[in-house]
């Protein structure tokens, strides 16, 4: 087990003409479940392929612990199978060959182990994993989560440095995802073992994450605790990406009146909360973005003080709550309805919860209110 | 079409005219199966006659008595130049498969400096007439004091039988997923290793598909075996086609020699056939 520092990573394909990771600095504690998240093509995959020494970065250094592994400028460069890390590839990567117990021994009888000492792992993380009855199967016998659960255990086996997980969940049907996901936590946390997980769905890295890094262009966001990223996204693209369903945005311009600030929109206007006063004056007579997530809106009498009102659209019963859809001012914002009422209709007004409020430059995008 | 509604199964009633058609195209096959099995026939029959009755009856016709005779003789006749086959044969077969394997091994799995430059290259080689090389080669074989001997015959086939086999390879390598190489790495393995415990496991079709294409070819050549052998080294086919002009018209002796050359081949085929067409088909899908 250890710790991964990145130091200032630059990864090109192409000589550097074009960077697809920039100036990447990152540290992953011991024992860490550390998710990088992103859109397709923002440099994660990688990233993470840099880590396990699959790729060599142009620039910039990876220290396992205190060990360094990767300095391209230095001419340090530790091949992969010297690295004792373990990873499993969204396909799998089961040997077709080898029957379940030899593909889960393989590392270790390359590692010369004893024999004994392999049979115990085995046996004990097959138990752990319930594929105890597969060992003697070759990999085309086995089911999509069956084929799953052997390439963790493979890669669990080995007691490894760092655990990696390309999307490993990528090719299960909704069901077994929801199950395998809350497996891999549970055992990553009983093994203790730095993990780094590579994924597009942000519901993985909400519910697994210790340690959220959020990429966009080869470029970190973001990271930190996933509740740090919901609740303080750094710009409007960590507010958008994170959350389901989406947070709702609107353009507003910042007005003074009095004493007090507002956020005028052509459909209503809503009082700035004090404590958010003194970063938002700064952009008095300008536009900024205005952000509230669908489960930070409040059903009130219509007509009331400081809300949104708009016409029911549309409505999705998710069984414990409601997803309604209000259109205002042209403009279609969803918020999610968990109290009594079971029917939507006509006009309806919104209060959005004052602490919950995130305000962006309409300009940098980037967060105004701390 | 309002009768098209009533869709009755297939085996109950083909239409008159789809059952003819049938009987023409199986009527078509197996004249064309029989043109092509005439001539083996002849060869067949010929060889079990006496060299009298080879030359009275029709070649066709099936021997009044079924003799060995020929057989006998014209082993004793190939026997040494036999030998020479399968040892020219199996040297050069392994030896460019072994090469070839590698070298697929190392171009599809593996990128380096000017790597596609040099399967082109490779690649030419493949279409190179083996004519237009000769008199160069001759000298090389010659000056390296390899002329009309095995050694020599081994290593020309190794050379020129590794191009086409580095590409075959290639086209069944690139069928195997990256990510199970980067596993094999991450797993502790370099490349070699992962060319024994991974590559090689799980391409034996495309291993015994390139061996018995080039098993073939190495034994039913005869231009490098005519120019760069002599009485020394003198492979079967060479022989075979001495035994026309030494021996005026012994043809149950000829077609005898021609079974005892076709015989091993003949094997091949016939107890690696279900592995060749899955792996030329396998090849077909994915050749590049």
């Amino acid at each position: 087990m250890a710790s991964i520092t990145i130091k200032d990573m630059s990864v090109s394909y192409n000589k550097g003409k074009t960077y697809v990771i920039e100036d990447m600095s990152l540290k992953v504690n011991e024992g860490e479940f550390c998710v990088f998240l992103g859109p397709s093509g923002c440099g994660k995959t990688t990233a993470m392929h840099c880590i396990a020494g699959l790729l060599k970065p142009q620039k910039g250094e990876i220290y396992f612990g205190d060990k360094i592994v990767t300095a391209p400028l230095k001419g340090i460069f530790e091949q992969p199978q010297e690295r004792n890390i373990a990873m499993v590839f969204q396909e799998y990567a089961l040997y077709p060959n080898m029957t379940v117990r030899k593909n889960m021994s393989f590392a270790l009888e390359t590692k010369k182990a004893p024999k004994e000492e392999i049979n115990r792992r085995v046996d004990e993380m097959a138990k752990m994993l319930s594929i105890e009855p597969l060992l003697d199967r070759k990999p085309a016998e086995l089911s999509g989560g069956q084929r799953q659960r052997v390439a963790l255990g493979r890669a669990m086996v080995r007691n490894p440095n760092v655990f990696m997980l390309d999307e490993p969940l990528g090719n299960l049907d909704a069901k077994l995802r929801e199950q395998v996901r809350y497996e891999l936590k549970k055992i990553q946390r009983k093994l203790g073992v730095t993990t780094v997980y590579v994924t597009h769905d942000q519901t993985e890295a909400m519910t697994m994450a210790d340690h959220i890094v959020l990429m966009n262009n080869g470029r970190i966001v973001q990271e930190g605790t996933p509740s740090d990223l919901y609740d303080h996204p750094c710009n409007l693209f960590a507010a958008v990406f994170l959350g389901t369903p989406k947070i709702n945005t609107f353009d507003c311009k910042v007005q003074k009146k009095g004493e007090d600030y507002f956020l005028v929109h052509p459909s209503f206007i809503l009082p700035v909360p004090e404590e958010m006063e003194e970063s938002v004056k700064l952009f008095e007579g300008k536009t900024v973005i205005f952000g509230i997530r669908p489960s930070d809106l409040i059903l009130v009498e219509e007509g009331s003080e400081g809300c949104i009102s708009g016409t029911v659209d549309g409505v999705e019963p998710l069984g414990e709550a409601f997803l309604v859809y209000l259109n205002v001012g042209g403009q279609v914002i969803v918020f999610k309805y968990s109290g009594d009422k079971t029917s939507f209709s006509g006009q309806l007004s919104l209060r959005p919860n004052a602490s919950k409020f995130h305000i962006f430059d309409k300009e940098t995008e980037n967060r105004i209110n701390d | 079409m309002s009768t098209a509604v009533n869709v009755k199964p297939v085996k109950e009633k083909v239409p008159v005219h789809l059952r003819v058609l049938r009987v023409v195209y199986y009527l078509i096959m197996i004249c064309t199966v029989l043109l092509y099995l005439l001539p083996f026939w002849g060869t067949v029959t010929t060889s079990f006659k006496t060299a009298e009755e080879a030359l009275t009856t029709n070649p066709l016709s099936f021997p009044e008595e079924i003799s060995f005779d020929a057989y006998v003789d014209s082993f004793e006749e190939l026997k040494e130049s036999l030998i020479t086959s399968v040892i020219i044969t199996v040297g050069g077969a392994l030896g460019s498969v072994a090469l070839g394997s590698v070298c697929a091994y190392g171009l599809s799995k593996y990128r380096f400096k000017f790597d596609g430059l040099f399967f082109l290259l490779l690649s030419a080689a493949i279409y190179l007439p083996y004519q237009a090389i000769l008199v160069p080669l001759l000298k090389t074989i010659s000056n390296l004091g390899l002329y009309d001997t095995r050694r020599g015959l081994i290593l020309i086939h190794i050379v020129y039988g590794m191009p086409m086999c580095t590409s075959m390879f290639r086209g069944f390598y690139s069928d195997i997923p990256d990510a199970l190489i980067k596993q094999a790495m991450i797993d502790g393995n370099g490349p070699w290793q992962i060319y024994r415990k991974i590559v090689l496991p799980n391409t034996t079709i495309a291993t015994v598909t390139v061996l018995v294409f080039q098993f073939t070819s190495v034994w039913n050549e005869m231009l490098f075996a005519l120019t760069m052998g002599g009485f020394d080294c003198m492979p079967a086919t060479i022989a075979l086609n001495q035994m026309v002009g030494a021996l005026s018209a012994e043809f149950n002796m000829q077609m005898a020699g021609s079974i005892w050359l076709t015989l091993p081949v003949l094997l091949l085929y016939m107890f690696l056939g279900k592995y060749l067409i899955r792996g030329y088909m396998a090849g077909a899908v994915t050749a590049s």
